[in-house]
């Protein structure tokens, strides 16, 4: 998510401006401004701003009009800018106050608003509703300190196995091993992010490893040890290297994976919904998506895991109307918008409902994902100095380990690293 | 011996000067207040009194406007910050909603930043104010005294001519000088200050207050552990820093030269059409040329594609050079810096180009005809006519294209950023990386981590650096007195 999504959006934007050219549109705030006259008109009009992703403004549009007609009491004047999920904190936090009063984030930067006090806290009442109405582990990663600080939106963001069925049979699917091996023959890759904490974390969560993120700033690692599951974390780091080695891998970079998808070179990839266009029209018929594969350690099988992550809708503690914000926020993120949001764009909802819905269910990358969070989706616990640290530590693997450098000692430095305060 | 004392005795002369310039504005205070008449006494409280005396009235109400004007800031709004700039705030803000109004309320919280930002702009102007009061002082004295001598005194409207006429020069320099106070030196203050205060991500203003810590952050500056590894990354990348700036303004610099001279060779043809290709270069943006490039040489890039292809990588491979299935142009630490530096020669050279173009053809061509006849041949002339010469005229635009470099944040940050990462734990500690520059390591700690007292303790020393630099390279590299070699 991180990065991704702010690359993505990047990637997009560029695209747009290349084609559309001069005609596309300019600026982040430049945006639809409306009013809707209300039948009483009483009080004044309320100014809010919605800071949205580029993808979804259309969508935003047809939502507040929707908004403004069921509360048809009130005069609004909702501004609609583009702000990236995947760097939204640091948009809003270069100057909270004058910041959108709701705007859309991805899971991970909840912890750096509401650090910053950026974030309005849910209301009780709403509380209840998300609580009965969201996946569960939505609304963990929505909450700080036993506090409910975001309205869940979606819960795509996680990582899976994309592959092509005419390289790879669906058995084979299932273990690094047999994927390569395929490849190999076909004399074609596999490619996933092995230089980003987000996906390194996959193959630790999934043996049994844990990340703690700490009041002072650090983040407690527990990978240089030995896991409750009995593996070592310097063994698992031992089965990437190997997997880094193979010549069937292509080590990903964050952020270029559309660019190598489209290069023809891979018949898998480990990566999220943003790329599922993208895939299955490299791969047209045999164009399938799965749960992420075992990767052996020691000549057993281990399972690797996803970094679970969400897209919230954030509501500005500085907001003037801050009532009218909450209100917004959570009919921005209730059971029909969400439905219609996945029929816009295809995200997954995070309503339970939604996500049962056979639409949803027969979209091959939102159902691989859902099935990959609800068997091993684990949401990120970490702190600011879990990114670089990890970042690093992924980019050795990724070339194999070089310079033979002992893993053990790699995976302490790394936990040291992880474990500075930032006061 | 007598040459060196010499020159020590000049160059403390500007200092000397300079205190001895205070002591005096001091003395002719002290005498203005001492021997003015009742009028000059007492324009010490109201500043205008003197001028009046005088038939100055305008002038008069102008001084006592401006007075009345910094006392009542002072008195309103400048007391207020300047009493919490010890503390930089102490109560923290609180938000409540209210359900019934729909709205959020809040304290009346301080905001460390703001009280820092006025506090510190109010000391100021009340030290501005009380020098522009004495002057006064001294100003109102002078009109006694050339009353007093007979002398003529300027009417308003003198005063006004004298502006555009005698003291043009004031005129003119006053928008720039106000200008450069507001936008450099008051930012500079506050960002000086922000050193000292623990303003980082965990303290940002309007919610949290940040507060004085003293010298910490400098301490910081000097560590050097896994959790600490501020020390480590400084000193990596001030290395590297230095190293970048001298061989990017050496290869451009005689590269550009190198360039204009086969250029402008007797038996080169088509030269405009050399030189144009060349300056189409700099008509491209600069960054489309940067992320082309980063794209080109990237692991999967078109280069490498190429260079696998005829089995160059497979070559460098044997030998031992690489260790990996392509060359890591700006993925490895010392492939990416001499990438770099290599990248910098094809955006730099261009504009070298065409300066020392302009330069080359000024060369008296007597000194090379008479070096000809002497029976020098072409490296002696290039050797001691010149490049003596080049370096003479382009001396001033060497040392700024060396600090320039020092802080060339373009083609470090739009070649390596979210495209290199370092493989040093104890760099990627402290969000470092091999090929930072101070300048981009400083934009990552604010922009991404919203480090502000790290980020602030290396700017000042960046400007300690490039300061030093600088005048050390006008005063010694650059002497003023060569101009006669060349005569």
């Amino acid at each position: 998510m991180k990065k991704k999504l702010a690359a993505m959006t990047l990637v997009a934007a560029m695209a747009v401006s290349m084609f559309a050219g001069c005609g596309s549109s300019s600026a982040d705030s430049s945006s639809a401004s409306k009013k809707t006259s209300g039948d009483s008109g009483s009080g004044e009009t309320v100014d809010l701003k919605l800071w949205a992703s580029e993808n979804d403004q259309d969508l935003m549009k047809t939502l507040t009009d929707k908004f403004a007609k069921e509360n048809s009491g009130t005069k609004f004047n909702i501004t609609i800018g583009k702000l990236s999920e995947g760097d939204a904190k640091d948009t809003v936090l270069k100057d909270p106050t004058a910041a959108a009063d709701v705007f859309s984030f991805a899971s991970d930067q909840i912890y750096d608003l509401v650090d910053a006090g950026a974030l309005q806290p849910v209301q009780d009442e709403d509380k209840k509703t998300i609580e009965a109405e969201d996946v569960e582990s939505s609304v963990t990663a929505a909450t700080v300190d036993d506090t409910l600080y975001a309205y869940p939106a979606t819960a795509d963001n996680g990582y899976f196995l994309y592959y092509d069925k005419n390289v790879i049979p669906e058995e084979d699917a299932k273990q690094w091993d047999t994927i390569l091996a395929d490849c190999q023959k076909a004399g074609k890759q596999v490619g996933m992010v092995f230089e980003s904490g987000y996906y390194v974390a996959g193959f630790y969560y999934g043996a049994g490893f844990t990340t703690k993120r700490n009041d002072d700033g650090s983040t407690t690692l527990d990978w240089n040890g030995t896991s409750p599951s009995g593996i070592k974390g310097a063994d698992v780091a031992q089965a990437m290297v190997d997997i880094a080695k193979n010549k069937a891998f292509m080590a990903v970079k964050d952020g270029d994976s559309a660019n190598q998808i489209a290069s023809g070179k891979l018949a898998a990839i480990v990566s999220g919904t943003w790329d599922s266009k993208a895939v299955q029209e490299q791969f047209g018929d045999g164009y399938a998506a799965t749960v992420l594969p075992t990767y052996t350690v020691n000549g057993k099988q281990v399972d690797m895991a996803s970094s679970a992550g969400y897209k919230f809708w954030g509501v500005n503690k500085n907001s003037k109307n801050v009532g009218w914000a909450m209100k917004l926020a959570m009919f921005l993120s209730n059971k029909d918008s969400q439905m219609e949001r996945f029929k816009s764009g295809a995200t997954g909802p995070a309503n339970k409902e939604d996500m049962e819905s056979p639409e949803v269910q027969k979209d091959i990358a939102i159902s691989a994902i859902l099935a990959q969070n609800s068997k091993n989706g684990v949401v990120q616990m970490v702190t600011q100095t879990f990114w670089d640290n990890t970042k690093t530590f992924g980019a050795k693997l990724a070339k194999g380990n070089p310079d033979n450098e002992n893993l053990q000692k790699l995976l302490d430095d790394l936990v040291e690293a992880c474990a500075q305060k930032s006061e | 011996m007598a040459d060196i004392t010499q020159v020590v005795e000049k160059r403390a002369n500007p200092v000397v000067a300079f205190f001895s310039a205070i002591g005096d504005f001091f003395k002719r205070f002290g005498i203005a207040v001492a021997q003015g008449d009742a009028s000059v006494k007492l324009s010490l409280l109201i500043c205008g009194v003197g001028y009046w005396r005088r038939k100055q009235i305008i002038k008069g109400i102008i001084v006592t406007l401006l007075e009345i004007g910094v006392i009542a800031y002072t008195a309103l709004i400048g007391v207020g910050y300047i009493a919490k700039l010890p503390t930089l705030g102490t109560v923290q803000q609180e938000i409540v909603y209210n359900p019934d109004t729909m709205k959020n309320e809040m304290n009346h919280y301080d905001n460390s930043l703001l009280i820092l930002l006025f506090g510190s702009i109010s000391l100021v102007m009340i030290i501005v104010a009380l020098i522009l009061w004495m002057a006064n002082e001294i100003t109102v004295y002078h009109i006694q005294q050339d009353v007093e001598a007979g002398r003529h005194i300027n009417t308003f409207r003198d005063d006004l001519h004298d502006l555009l006429n005698r003291k043009f020069h004031i005129t003119l320099l006053f928008f720039p000088i106000l200008g450069i106070i507001v936008f450099n030196i008051f930012p500079l203050i506050v960002m000086i200050a922000v050193a000292f205060t623990n303003y980082d991500r965990k303290h940002m203003p309007p919610a949290f207050l940040f507060h004085w810590v003293g010298l910490k952050n400098f301490k910081a500056l000097f560590s050097n552990s896994l959790t600490m590894s501020f020390g480590y990354s400084f000193g990596k990348i001030l290395g590297w820093t230095l190293l970048w700036a001298v061989l990017a303004t050496a290869t451009t610099y005689f590269g550009g030269i190198i360039l204009s001279l086969l250029i402008n060779y007797k038996y080169t043809r088509f030269k405009k059409m050399w030189r144009t290709l060349f300056v189409i270069t700099i008509a491209i943006p600069q960054f489309v040329t940067l992320l082309m490039m980063r794209n080109f040489y990237a692991d999967t890039g078109i280069v490498n594609t190429f260079l696998q292809k005829i089995g160059f990588v497979g070559f460098l491979k044997s030998i031992g050079l690489i260790s990996t299935n392509y060359i890591p142009f700006l993925t490895s630490p010392g492939w990416a810096k001499a990438s770099i530096v290599m990248i910098n020669i094809w955006v730099g050279v261009p504009y070298l180009m065409l300066i020392t173009t302009g330069v080359l053809l000024n060369i008296p061509s007597d000194l090379k005809e008479s070096a000809m006849i002497d029976g020098a041949n072409k490296f002696q002339i290039f050797r001691n006519i010149t490049m003596p010469y080049m370096l003479f005229i382009t001396g001033p635009y060497l040392v700024t294209q060396f600090t320039g470099n020092i802080n060339n944040f373009n083609v470090i940050y739009l070649l390596t950023n979210n495209f290199y990462t370092t493989t040093d734990q104890k760099l990627a500690a402290s969000s470092g990386q091999e090929v930072d520059l101070l300048v981009t390591w400083l934009f990552r700690l604010t922009s991404d981590k919203y480090n502000y007292k790290m980020a602030s303790v290396i700017g000042i020393c960046v400007f300690v650096i490039c300061a030093v630099f600088t005048l050390f390279a006008f005063n010694f590299l650059i002497k003023g007195d060569r101009e006669e070699t060349f005569r």
